[in-house]
């Protein structure tokens, strides 16, 4: 291997990390903890299509590590997905299968159907047995929100009653269920047309400060002071010109 | 004790009007024994690009060499989850302005490459429920480079002041369009 | 008239609350009536069952986080005894406070330093210093520390094994001069011999001050203020409080000078 043609690193995971953490961990240091989403994630179908929906907080133990993360992932133009469970493996995997998907579109010069989706993530899933912490909902449901389903989820709903219903739901799980907080996000998959609503429904508002906690300039002791100056990169374009032939 | 505890670190980073901020504490331990007082943890990875490596010393140091290396740092999230079932022990925090735009971006990662990117701040070590505290109730929008240098320099330095196994001297970086303002605060060495 | 009675049911006895405290405080708080009894949970050998209570049903330790000091330094020369602390309690990782006060003034002529567990050392000399006021009382005279020290050893060593956390030194001048002792949770206790015998007041002072500014320097769970106190055959004085920001760079300063003269 040298510098000018470095090896093409392997595919997949790697592990050469794994030896050294366990002995870590048989010394007694306690393994960190990954970033959750505790999650509240729906999804329905009404006359239309199906409707998506789920809050926005992420929690790393206890600690709301994102107020405002994305849990409906984008899979292929007509299908969106929500990721609940250990969040770098929600967004790694729907991003893998994204991919896969257009790949394989290209290939059959169709659009994707969703139960290839379906059965790609399956699979994937399955092969890792549950080392890869992800639930994901393709137009299922789950969650504290199933009550709210439970009682007012009919066939054949209007879009706008939909969007409530999911609204609903997704409220009861930001404001019963402690892991789940912040935004309500809706996104409705029509036939040939995708309506993402980011932060649909700002469920909780953070308190408007009174007045400001600005320091007055100088209130920082500084011991050494650098300034670095950074010159405009102008990238010029030379117009070539002609060989001279005469 | 956690592993991400073993040498102790804090790290935030702000965003401001037209300026982004990043700072870190320096001290380098192993637990309760500080070794250096000069351990640098935050890595320049382009003019207007900063990255910081709160977490286990040697993988601070083993993944800033990969970066360097590979000089593609759009990659870092993906290096990280690479390594899923065997991660490296830091939690990347990122600031700079954006190519041409000049836009403001800050983002952090967990140890396994899951991207947070908010409209505010971002924190990472040992210190950082303190530095949640602190900066929920310091930051505010629009702030200019000044403002950003004691917004910043004050949360970093009041939160690991409540925390053992940071602190022992801070440095900033302040980034700006036409400059980099890097300055190394005076704090309690206790 | 409650069901059970209606159907003539007798109170149980472990189902029975008492609503007199002082019930409750003579069976839970043997403390409160005699200070050096602790409450001990109902096992059949407390020192060494009770460890059993810090793991969780699956054997994991529980992470019961109390405040403990640390550094704490005292040493004896030719004008009495020094006694230095730092002022930091940490709870795990977390800064409880910068501000403890580390040096007990148990009476005019004895302190106490704390390390270890806060709770335990303020407790036990607070029940020290109840004991040689009545000493004192009784006998007309002030507790000489070597008595002092091993009513404290004596008291802790009942407890030995069941999770006391302390470290602490008795200073104080009584008729055989100036005296210093060691006395920790496991019962251990012994007398300090001098150091460096002769030093003036302020090189004693400022060995003591350095001592701890450079142990709080190096150590994550020492800092704060650097507490100086000196045992005199007058009684104790306190000598100063410094915070260790100001120190450090006062002798950052110092270091540099000596340096350019250089």
């Amino acid at each position: 291997m040298s510098v000018l043609c470095p090896d093409i690193p392997a595919p997949g995971f790697s592990f050469e990390n794994c030896r050294r953490n366990v002995m870590l961990e048989n010394k007694g240091l306690a393994l960190p903890k990954a970033t959750k989403t505790g999650t509240t994630i729906v999804g329905i179908i009404y006359k239309d299509g199906v409707i998506l929906g789920a809050d926005t907080r992420a929690t790393e133990d206890t600690t709301v590590a994102d107020k405002n993360c994305e849990k409906i992932h984008y899979l292929a133009p007509n299908m969106y997905c929500c990721g609940a469970g250990t969040a770098a493996d929600t967004e790694m995997t729907t991003q893998m299968i994204s991919s896969q998907l257009e790949l394989h579109r290209l290939y059959t010069n169709r659009v994707v159907r969703v139960a290839t989706a379906n059965q790609m993530l399956k699979q994937f899933l399955f092969r890792y047995q549950g080392y890869i912490g992800a639930a994901l909902v393709l137009g299922g449901v789950d969650s504290t929100a199933m009550a709210v389903f439970e009682s007012r989820w009919k066939p054949d709903m209007e879009e706008a009653e939909g969007v409530q219903l999911v609204r609903d739901a997704i409220a009861a799980g930001i404001f019963n269920d402690l892991g789940s907080g912040s935004n309500v996000d809706v996104c409705i998959i029509r036939k040939g047309a995708v309506d993402y609503r980011r932060t649909y429904d700002e469920a909780n508002k953070k308190g408007q400060k009174q007045n400001s906690y600005k320091y007055p300039k100088g209130t920082t002791a500084v011991l050494t002071t650098k300034v670095v100056d950074i010159e405009e990169v102008v990238v010029k374009r030379f117009e070539s010109e002609e060989m001279d032939t005469a | 004790m956690s592993i991400l505890a073993y040498n102790g670190g804090a790290m935030v980073a702000m965003k401001g009007e037209n300026c982004v901020s990043i700072a870190a504490d320096r001290r380098f331990g192993i637990q309760a024994q500080t070794v250096a007082t000069n351990f640098e943890k935050i890595f320049e990875m382009g003019p207007h690009l900063y990255v910081g490596l709160p977490g286990l010393a040697t993988d601070t140091q083993t993944v800033m060499e990969k970066l360097r290396f590979r000089k593609n740092f759009a990659m870092l999230s993906h290096m990280l989850y690479e390594k899923r079932f065997g991660p490296f022990f830091v939690e990347p925090v990122v600031a700079g302005l954006e190519p041409k735009t000049y836009e403001p971006f800050i983002c952090n990662m967990d140890l396994i490459g899951c991207i947070n990117q908010p409209k505010d701040f971002v924190v990472g070590g040992t210190a950082s429920a303190q530095l949640y505290g602190m900066c929920e109730a310091l930051w505010e929008p629009n702030l200019g480079p000044d403002d950003l240098f004691e917004t910043t320099s004050q949360a970093l330095i009041n939160a690991f002041d409540r925390d053992a196994i940071s602190g022992w001297g801070a440095t900033i970086y302040i980034i700006e369009k036409d400059k980099v303002t890097i300055k190394n605060l005076k704090t309690r060495m206790d | 008239m409650s069901l059970a009675e209606l159907c003539g049911m007798e109170d149980t006895g472990a189902f029975k609350f008492s609503n007199n405290l002082n019930d409750d405080i003579t069976n839970f708080c043997g403390n409160f009536s005699s200070h050096i009894q602790l409450g001990v949970p109902p096992f059949q050998n407390p020192a060494t069952d009770l460890a059993n209570l810090a793991k969780d049903d699956f054997g994991r330790d529980i992470k019961i986080k109390f405040d403990h000091g640390t550094t704490t330094l005292g040493f004896m020369y030719q004008g009495g005894v020094i006694l230095a602390v730092d002022s930091r309690a940490t709870g795990g990782q977390f800064i409880g406070s910068q501000t403890m006060k580390k040096i007990v003034e148990i009476n005019d002529f004895l302190l106490g330093t704390l390390a270890g567990g806060a709770a335990d050392c303020v407790y036990w000399d607070r029940v020290l210093a109840k004991q040689c006021r009545m000493y004192e009382l009784r006998n007309r005279e002030r507790i000489s520390v070597a008595a002092a020290s091993k009513l404290m050893s004596n008291m802790v060593y009942n407890y030995k094994g069941m999770g006391l956390s302390m470290g602490m030194m008795l200073a104080g001048y009584d008729k055989r001069g100036p005296q210093l002792y060691y006395i920790d949770s496991e019962g251990t206790r012994t007398p300090d011999s001098g150091y460096k015998w002769d030093l003036t007041d302020e090189e004693a002072y400022d060995l003591g001050r350095r001592s701890i500014y450079h142990a709080t320097h190096r150590d994550a769970y020492s800092g704060g203020i650097v507490r100086v106190y000196h045992m005199k055959p007058t009684g104790w004085v306190h000598i100063d409080n410094n915070d260790c920001l100001d120190l450090h760079y006062k002798y950052q300063a110092e270091k540099e000078d000596v340096e350019n003269k250089i």
